[in-house]
C-alpha cells in the first residue's frame, strides 16, 4: 500500500535520512523505533509531504506522492497526527474537529458520519465541544489530535509519539484506540518512544539508527531480539 | 442581547443621518462608511490571514481610477462600473498576491509597500491615462443607468456605502463561522501545522487577499463617485498608514473593530483639524500606544468589561507550538 524506496532527506545541507526504504501493507500496523534523532519523525514528514526527499520515491496505492503537496496527499488518505498534539490552543474542540475535515479523502464515511464516529470513539470530545483545546488535559488533547486526523478520512494513519507525556491509564486507552482503528480497517504507521508498547501493537517493526534502517522484523521477533532488548527495552 | 447587537447597530446606522439636516455631518458619515469598508477589507489580510499589507491604499486607488476613467470615456452604468472596479482591483490583487504571498512576515509587508509605491508612481506619471497629479475631476454621480436613480446628495452615498459595509461585514461573519473560516484561523495561527492538516495555505491566503483587494476596489469606486474627483494622493503613504491604524486601533480579526477604528479616525481627523499636520503625529502615537497597551484594539475593552462577547480575536503571539 505504502512503499518508501531509497529516500534521501536533507535539512539544509545536512543529510539526515540516507537511502531509507520501508513498506506498509494494506491493513497492517507497522512501527518505527529508534532513539532520538534516528529520523523517525523526518520519515513521517517526508511521507506526508511536509518535507521533500531529494531522491528516492514514495508510492501510495500505485501513485507517486513524493512530489505532491501535503493537501493532495491527505486527499488520498495519508494522514499524519503530529508529535506533541499540536493543537490551536484558542480554538474549541468542535472547531478542531471541523478543521480536520477541511480536506478529506472522498469515499467512505460522509462528513457527518465521521463527526458521529469520532464522538462515539471519544465521547469526552462531544462533552467538551465548546471548550478551548488549550484547556484540555494531555490525554484529551491527544484524543482530539487523533480525532482531527480521523476527520480527514484516512486509509493510512501515521501517529507520531502518541503516548508522549500521557498518564499510564491514558496510555492503555490509547493502545485500545489504536487497536480499534486497526480493526476498523485503517492502516497504521506508528512512531513511538515506548518501544514495548509499540511492538505489542504492531505486526512489524523497523529499527532506525542515524537515518538508516538497521533491522526489519516481525514485532514478536523484535521483542525477543537481544539488540532491541538492550537498546530500547532496558533489559 | 448579544445576538441583537448587530441589528441594533444597523438600525442606529440607518436612523443616524436622519437626526440632523447638517450636510457636513452627513459628509463625515459617508467618509466613516467608506473607511469602514476599506478597513474591513484590510482586516481580512491583517486579521484573518495574519499578514501586514502596506499596499492596500493602492487597490483602493485602482478602484477609484477605474471608476473615474470608465466614467470619463464610456459612460457605463454605475453598477457595471462598481463590478469592473472590483474585478480589476481583484485582478491586480491576484497577480501581486500570487507573487508576494510566497513570502511571509516583514518581507511580505515590504513587498506590498513596494507594489503600492509602484502603482502610486505609475498613476502619478502616466499622464495620458490618469492625467497625472492633476487627477480626474467631474466624475459623474453613481447611477443605475444614465441619470436614472443618480445619487446626488451625501445621504444617498451614505446608504449605498452602508449597504456594502453591512453586506461585507455579514460575509466576513459567515465566512469566519464556516469551515473555510477555521482554515483561515488555522493558517494565521500556525501555517506549518495548518498545512499538515491538509489546508492549502497559499491558496487560503491568496483567496483572502483577492477578496480584500476587490472590496477595496469597490470602496475606491464609491469614493471617486462621491467626491467627483480623484488624485494619486488616495494611494499615498498617508492613506496606507491610516487604514492600518483603523484596523489595529479598532481591533484586528473582529468585525466591529475596523468599523470603530474608522469612526475614531474620521472623528479625530475632524476634531484635530486645527492642529494641522501634527495630526499625523497624534495618529502615530495612537497606533504605538494601542499596540503596546491594547493589542486587541478598542473592541478588546468591551470583552474585558462585559465578558466573552466577541469571537475571533487573534490569539497571543505564537499560537500553537
Amino acid at each position: 500500500m505504502l512503499e518508501v524506496k531509497d529516500i534521501v532527506v536533507r535539512y539544509g545541507r545536512r543529510e539526515v535520512i540516507h537511502e531509507l526504504s520501508l513498506s506498509v501493507a494494506d491493513g497492517e500496523v507497522v512501527t518505527l523505533i529508534g532513539s532520538n534523532g534516528a529520523g523517525k519523525t523526518t520519515t513521517l514528514k517526508s511521507i506526508s509531504g511536509l518535507l521533500r526527499p531529494v531522491s528516492g520515491s514514495i508510492v501510495f496505492d500505485g501513485e507517486r506522492i513524493d512530489t505532491m503537496q501535503p493537501h493532495d496527499i491527505i486527499a488520498r488518505g495519508v494522514v499524519q497526527v503530529p508529535e506533541g498534539r499540536l493543537l490551536f490552543p484558542d480554538m474549541s474542540v468542535g472547531e478542531h474537529i471541523e478543521l480536520g475535515g477541511v480536506r478529506a479523502r472522498s469515499g467512505g464515511r460522509t462528513y457527518s458520519e465521521r463527526v458521529d464516529w469520532v464522538h462515539e470513539m471519544f465521547p469526552i470530545l462531544l462533552e467538551r465541544r465548546d471548550q478551548k483545546a488549550g484547556t484540555l488535559s494531555g490525554g484529551q488533547q491527544q484524543m482530539l489530535a487523533i480525532a482531527r486526523g480521523l476527520m480527514a478520512n484516512p486509509r493510512c494513519l501515521m501517529l507520531d509519539e502518541p503516548s508522549l507525556g500521557l498518564a499510564p491509564i491514558m496510555v492503555d486507552l490509547l493502545a485500545d484506540t489504536i487497536r480499534s482503528l486497526h480493526e476498523a480497517g485503517i492502516t497504521i504507521l506508528l512512531v513511538e518512544q515506548r518501544v514495548d508498547l509499540a511492538l505489542r501493537l504492531a505486526h512489524r517493526g523497523y529499527v532506525l539508527e542515524t537515518g538508516r534502517v538497521v533491522l526489519e522484523e516481525r514485532a514478536e521477533v523484535l521483542l525477543e531480539d537481544p539488540r532491541v532488548k538492550a537498546a530500547y527495552l532496558g533489559a | 442581547m448579544q445576538r441583537y447587537f448587530p441589528l441594533v447597530a444597523i438600525a442606529a446606522a440607518i436612523v443616524l443621518p436622519l437626526l440632523t439636516a447638517n450636510t457636513y455631518f452627513h459628509h463625515l458619515l459617508v467618509l466613516w462608511m467608506l473607511f469602514s469598508l476599506l478597513a474591513l477589507s484590510l482586516n481580512v489580510i491583517i486579521g484573518y490571514i495574519g499578514e501586514l499589507s502596506f499596499g492596500h491604499a493602492a487597490f483602493f486607488g485602482i478602484g477609484a481610477y477605474v471608476a473615474a476613467i470608465l466614467g470619463m470615456h464610456t459612460g457605463l452604468p454605475g453598477v457595471v462600473e462598481l463590478i469592473l472596479a472590483a474585478a480589476i482591483a481583484g485582478l491586480f490583487g491576484l497577480v501581486i498576491g500570487y507573487v508576494a504571498l510566497r513570502i511571509v512576515g516583514p518581507q511580505f509587508a515590504i513587498l506590498t509597500l513596494g507594489f503600492g509605491s509602484i502603482i502610486y508612481t505609475i498613476t502619478n506619471y502616466w499622464v495620458d491615462v490618469t492625467r497625472g497629479p492633476m487627477g480626474i475631476s467631474n466624475i459623474q454621480p453613481l447611477s443605475v443607468s444614465g441619470d436614472f436613480l443618480a445619487l446626488t446628495g451625501a445621504l444617498g452615498y451614505y446608504y449605498v456605502t452602508l449597504f456594502f459595509v453591512v453586506a461585507f461585514a455579514y460575509a466576513c461573519y459567515a465566512l469566519m463561522s464556516s469551515r473555510t473560516g477555521r482554515a483561515f484561523i488555522a493558517t494565521r495561527e500556525n501555517a506549518p501545522l495548518a498545512s499538515s492538516l491538509g489546508i492549502d495555505v497559499f491558496r487560503m491566503k491568496l483567496l483572502g487577499f483577492v477578496v480584500a483587494t476587490a472590496v477595496a476596489g469597490i470602496g475606491g469606486a464609491l469614493y471617486a463617485h462621491y467626491l467627483t474627483v480623484v488624485t494619486p494622493d488616495v494611494m499615498s503613504l498617508q492613506y496606507m498608514a491610516a487604514l492600518i491604524i483603523m484596523v489595529i486601533v479598532g481591533g484586528r480579526g473582529t468585525i466591529a473593530g475596523p468599523i470603530i477604528g474608522a469612526l475614531i479616525y474620521v472623528g479625530l481627523l475632524e476634531a484635530l483639524r486645527a492642529v494641522g499636520p501634527l495630526r499625523l503625529v497624534i495618529f502615530a502615537a495612537l497606533l504605538t500606544l494601542s499596540v503596546i497597551f491594547l493589542p486587541g484594539g478598542i473592541v478588546s475593552l468591551w470583552k474585558k468589561w462585559f465578558g466573552d462577547a466577541e469571537t475571533g480575536e487573534p490569539a497571543r503571539e505564537g499560537g500553537a507550538s
